[in-house]
Order: C-alpha cells, then sequence, then structure tokens
C-alpha cells in the first residue's frame, strides 16, 4: 500500500511539473490540460479508497505550493477528486476508450464542483470555475481526449502504482 | 466474528478521504488568513528546484531541434554580419562622441532613468500548472535580490510593458501573479489627453481584455480607439508610467456612473520569455519579507 503511494504521489507531482514547464506549448485558448487528474482518477479507480486520496493529498499540496492558491487547495480538491473516483472502484470494466473519455470529462466537472465547494466556504480567497467560462469546457474537453491514452500508458506501470491486493 | 477485523479495516479504509479532506481544509484556513508564509516559500524552494530541471530538459530537447535548422541560418548570417561590422566600425568613433555629449547633457538635466530604479533580468521557466490560476515562475529568487511585492516588467516590440508583481519568492525562484490574473488591481490612467484615471484589473486569461474600472463617465467622448494606458504609481507597488494596455473598447451603461473600458495588454503574455524584476528605491511597500 505504502509504495503504491509514493510511486502514485512522485508520479503525481513528475505531471505537476511537466504541466507547469511543457504544456505551454498544447495549450488551446490559454487552457491546458490537466494530466495530473487524470492519473489521479486512474489511480484512485484501481486502488480504493486508501492510496488514491492519499496520493492526491500529497501531490495536491506539491501543486498548491507551485500555484498562486492556497495552500490546501488542491489537496482538497485532488482528495475530493480521489475519493469519488474510488468509489467507483471495481464496478467497471475500463475499456480503451468509451470510460476513459467519460472518467477524464466527469472528473473535470468533479473537480470543479470542488472548487465551487471551497469557493462557498472561502469566498473570493480562492478561484473557482465558472459554468458559462470556456476555460471549464475546454479543460473538460481536453482531458477526455486525453484519458484513453494516458490510462494505456498507465497500464504497464500498475505493479508499480497499484497495490498488490488490487493486482490479485 | 471472523469478519470482524475486515469490518474495522473497511472502515478505516474509509475515514482515510475525509481525514485528508478535514486536512486540506485546515491547511485552507491558514493559509488564508496568511498566519504563515513560510511552509509555502520553503516549498516553492524545494520543488521550484525540480521544476526549473524539467524545464531545463524541455529547453534543451527543443534547442537541440532548433538549434539544427539555426546553424544554416547563422552561417547565412555571418557573411552578412561581416560586412555589416565593417561598416559599422566606421560609424563607431561618431558614435563614442556622440555618447559623451549625450552623457553630459544628462547629467545638467538631472535625470536618469537608471538612477530611478535597478533591474534583475530573469528568465521565465513554468507557468502556473492549473488554469485556475495563472502565476509565473521566474529564475530569479531571494539569494539574486528579488523580494515580494516586487513590480515586474519586460520587452516587447520595443516597447516596455507592466507583467506583474512577485507574491512568494524562494531561495533561486519567485512567483509573479499578472496583471491578467483575476486579482490583480493597477492605479492607472490614460496616457494622452485626459489623464482619466482608473483601475485596471485581469479577467484570468492572457487571452481576454484587461478592464478599467472606475473612469469617469464625462471623459467618455475624448477616449479614443488605441490610446495607451500606463501605470499612475500612486500608492501602488508599481512604477508610474509603465505601459499597461491600449485601448479596445469602451462600456457605456446608461445606469452607471462611471464608464468601464476593454485594454489590449500591451504584452504577448505567450511569446514572453525574459523579464525584469524592477528594485525601485523608494517604494514603500517593499518589505524584508521573503
Amino acid at each position: 500500500m505504502i509504495r503504491s503511494v509514493v510511486f502514485s504521489t512522485l508520479l503525481l507531482i513528475a505531471c505537476t511539473f511537466i504541466q507547469s514547464t511543457w504544456f505551454g506549448g498544447v495549450a488551446v485558448l490559454g487552457v491546458t490540460p490537466d494530466i495530473c487528474l487524470v492519473v489521479l482518477i486512474w489511480v484512485s479507480y484501481k486502488n480504493g479508497p486508501v492510496e488514491g486520496p492519499a496520493a492526491g493529498f500529497l501531490s495536491g499540496l506539491a501543486e498548491d505550493v507551485l500555484s498562486a492558491s492556497p495552500l490546501g487547495f488542491h489537496a482538497f480538491i485532488n482528495s475530493a477528486v480521489a475519493a469519488t473516483a474510488a468509489l467507483l472502484h471495481g464496478s467497471f470494466f475500463i475499456d480503451k476508450l468509451l470510460l476513459p473519455v467519460i472518467l477524464g470529462f466527469a472528473g473535470t466537472i468533479a473537480k470543479a464542483l470542488a472548487a465551487g465547494a471551497l469557493y462557498l466556504v472561502f469566498g473570493s480567497r480562492v478561484h473557482a470555475y465558472s459554468l458559462f467560462d470556456r476555460v471549464l469546457w475546454i479543460e473538460a474537453a481536453y482531458n477526455a481526449l486525453l484519458a484513453p491514452l494516458v490510462f494505456l500508458l498507465l497500464g504497464p506501470l500498475s505493479r508499480f502504482l497499484v497495490a498488490e491486493r488490487e493486482r490479485g | 466474528m471472523s469478519d470482524q477485523p475486515s469490518r474495522v479495516d473497511d472502515r478505516g479504509s474509509r475515514a482515510v478521504a475525509p481525514i485528508l479532506l478535514v486536512a486540506s481544509l485546515l491547511c485552507i484556513t491558514v493559509s488564508t488568513r496568511s498566519l504563515e508564509g513560510i511552509p509555502e516559500s520553503l516549498g516553492l524552494t524545494v520543488f521550484g528546484f525540480f521544476q526549473r530541471g524539467f524545464s531545463v530538459v524541455g529547453e534543451l530537447v527543443s534547442d537541440t531541434v532548433a538549434s539544427i535548422a539555426e546553424l544554416r541560418k547563422l552561417r547565412d548570417n555571418f557573411h552578412e554580419l561581416s560586412a555589416k561590422l565593417e561598416r559599422y566600425t566606421n560609424m563607431e568613433r561618431g558614435l563614442a562622441d556622440l555618447r559623451e555629449e549625450n552623457k553630459r547633457l544628462k547629467e545638467q538635466l538631472g535625470f536618469s532613468q537608471e538612477i530611478l530604479y535597478q533591474r534583475i533580468a530573469a528568465r521565465i521557466v513554468a507557468k502556473d500548472p492549473e488554469n485556475l490560476y495563472s502565476t509565473i515562475t521566474i529564475d530569479k529568487g531571494f539569494g539574486d535580490g528579488v523580494r515580494k511585492n516586487m513590480p515586474v516588467i519586460a520587452f516587447q516590440d520595443g516597447m516596455e510593458g507592466l507583467v506583474g508583481h512577485v507574491i512568494e519568492v524562494g531561495r533561486g525562484v519567485s512567483k509573479i501573479v499578472p496583471i491578467y490574473d483575476s486579482k490583480s488591481f493597477i492605479a492607472s490612467r490614460l496616457s494622452a489627453g485626459t489623464r482619466t484615471e482608473g483601475l485596471v484589473g485581469g479577467q484570468g486569461s492572457p487571452y481576454d481584455p484587461l478592464l478599467m474600472r472606475f473612469v469617469k463617465k464625462r471623459t467618455k467622448d475624448e477616449i479614443q480607439f488605441g490610446d495607451l494606458v500606463v501605470t499612475t504609481g500612486y500608492e501602488s507597488v508599481y512604477p508610474a508610467e509603465v505601459a499597461v494596455g491600449r485601448v479596445k473598447k469602451v462600456r457605456v451603461l446608461e445606469y452607471q456612473t462611471s464608464i468601464d473600458i476593454e485594454l489590449d495588454p500591451i504584452l504577448d503574455f505567450s511569446r514572453i520569455e525574459y523579464v525584469f524584476v524592477v528594485k525601485p528605491q523608494n517604494v514603500l511597500s517593499i518589505g524584508s519579507d521573503k
């Protein structure tokens, strides 16, 4: 369990670095995909209610340090999204296209809802998505499109990212 | 009876997420009240180191590809420049005389921009990993003289423009909040004509126009498309007369006592690679805090 949390956290932090340094060139109208979120959904779905939220929380803290968000903002969002994805743990068989697309899109919406919940509590001290702004929908579409590829690439890394009990 | 331990395990597993969510909320509560700036600064120093590493690797790959094509260009440029050099060597003699004369005149006027503020050149190494926030990370930090709240400018197409200000400083990296951030506000005025003042704010994206608010309604007929808007320098972290944007559209609403002006930022933020952190000498709001 600890091994998968450590590897998942390291992978998520590496994704954060990649997002902040290399993704400027692939931005659509200034919006970049959230690869971290897609990886987190996969890790949480595969592992269940412990490893995903734990890795999401730790990588979220790292994301908060690199971002202008208050410390704990991304930790909360990642934990909430991971906990939601973990609820679906083992409910479906992940195919190569349809389910990753749905999970990528729904995960972005869940992230927006979590940010919205924080906005209700903390007000203007935190940022939230607007339903009528293009950013949320471009990011959701981008994440949905990239999810099948990311899920495919994560498959061979299962022995590092998924707890032994889940691998059988 | 036999499944009791597994039930306990199950309950323990399900408690992880709520515990982490509560821990996250505690973190936000502490950080939004600004009780501690230390964890962020330390974290930025550590993670900034790795972030710079990723930036360097990314640049190394793209530079290698670009440099192959560039080598060909360089060969042609070399011949062209050799010819130019010969011409410029002749011009240099005259230039030295002019420079000396210019220096003397400046001294007599008692005005020199270099005396107003020093600049720390920095390279942009990363942007915010998230779309919700819009910070820019540069490769200069506390060790290079960068301090919190210092203004940041850049030059593009021969124009000096405002980038934003420093919000957090690590040992070798700093975070800047750009002027297009939705939480950024700059006291500004129109450069020409009425010198009308207003408050410029961003809308969260470099692709959206900046918004100048609280502009007096009676000045609406004097505002022209393309008019330059600059900083006022009033009680601000920003020096005066730095270009912010150009008038794109004037919004007049009958029920409002003021008008809103949409501005095109003076800088194209997607193309900026280098910036200058300004060290003003007489700005009181810049403290010694990291």
